[in-house]
């Protein structure tokens, strides 16, 4: 039975195979997933906010932020033995939850929320194998490190697995 | 003004002033359903930001979630929260006809319960600003049918930037026989929270 572990908005976690990396209730926010397919090992982030900016650095919950989350995650992997060269990235969310007359407010947060992961993504040089993002709707994701695959479910849509 | 030094008399002055404007929302709603409705104690609630979903019953939680932006003199958001199920018993109630338990929201009923949205947060303004002595002005209403976690991650935005807590003064609302529940969330922003605090005569010990 792989272990399951429950990543709460803005925290990330690791899990080396068999495991499942979990997230529930995607909306704006997005799911990241770094994964080293020959040691199986992997990462999940929930981020909420884009990109850092000057001072955040300090407080405690960094993977709130995008780009910081995915520094955290590829240091964290290399420091567990995965080679950066090898890591691969999926992610899921970004979607715009309330009518698009809001975006006006705060720009789609989802969206931004998407390019600073594929920005983040490609400073390190980290290829983005799949995603499915934006739209109206919650998404949960389960990442297994046994496989590599990102399951993705949400409410009046099937299943999905990138 | 940090959330985590909030002392326990802004605290109160807090929850006292929300209760007041809750007070004016539940007559709103009391005369739309012509039905009494009942409030429970406000709670501010502050909480680390990833354990909010939790407060609103889980992240997978299917809820009807009603978001308006406060404009004005001081700024923050609300959200309402309504389980699915009271959503469907509230528009039951509102729009007088059968049972309708289907999937998705017609255009009527998200339509409807925007207009609840709307006469809630109004209400609920326009007792506050009174109070406060400020112009609190609602936006346009938006909704969400979908996981609470995904509901509400937009609105946590902006406290975010600037923390990793969240302040929420949340009351929760129900109509005699529990048909209807539902759970009305304001969260001013950082700066404004201030500003009432200010008004209120609290913000110096």
């Amino acid at each position: 039975m792989a272990e399951l572990t429950i990543i709460g908005l803005s925290e990330y976690g690791f899990a080396s195979s068999p495991g499942v990396l979990m997230t529930y209730g995607l909306g704006s926010c997005i799911g990241i997933a770094l994964y080293d397919p020959e040691l199986r090992m992997g990462s999940l982030a929930h981020t909420l906010l884009p990109v850092s900016h000057e001072g955040t650095q300090s407080t405690v919950k960094s993977a709130k932020f995008t780009d910081l989350a995915i520094d955290i995650m590829v240091e964290e992997l290399v420091k567990s033995g995965c080679a950066k060269e090898r890591l691969v990235a999926k992610l899921a969310g970004g979607a715009s939850m309330f009518d698009s007359q809001y975006r006006s407010f705060r720009g789609d947060i989802g969206q931004r929320n998407v390019d600073s992961a594929k920005k983040t993504l490609a400073g390190h040089g980290i290829p983005l194998l799949a995603e499915d993002s934006g739209g109206d709707y919650g998404r949960t994701v389960e990442f297994h490190t046994s496989s590599g695959l990102m399951l993705i479910k949400a409410i009046q849509k099937p299943s999905k697995t990138i | 003004m940090r959330i985590a030094n909030l002392n326990e008399a802004q605290i109160d002055a807090l929850r006292e002033v929300s209760n007041i404007g809750m007070g004016h929302a539940a007559t709103a709603l009391s005369q739309l359903l012509g039905k009494t409705v009942h409030l429970q104690v406000p709670q501010v609630l502050i909480t680390d930001i990833s354990k909010v979903p939790e407060l609103l019953g889980g992240a997978e939680k299917m809820v009807v979630g009603i978001y308006l932006q406060v404009l004005g003199s001081a700024r923050g958001n609300i959200l309402m929260i309504f389980p699915r199920e009271n959503a469907i018993r509230m528009l039951d109630k509102l729009l007088s006809r059968e049972n309708t338990r289907g999937g998705l929201l017609s255009e009527l009923e998200v339509s409807a319960l925007k207009e609840v949205g709307n006469i809630l947060a109004s209400a609920y303004l326009n007792a506050l600003g009174a109070m406060l002595k400020m112009t609190l002005i609602p936006s346009v209403p938006v909704l969400s049918f979908d996981m609470a976690g995904a509901v509400v991650d937009y609105v946590l935005v902006d406290l975010a930037e600037v923390g990793d807590l969240s302040l929420m003064v949340e009351t929760e609302f129900f109509e005699d026989e529990e048909q209807v529940k539902g759970h009305f969330f304001l969260l001013p922003d950082p700066p404004s929270l201030q500003i009432i605090l200010e008004s209120i005569g609290v913000l110096h010990g």
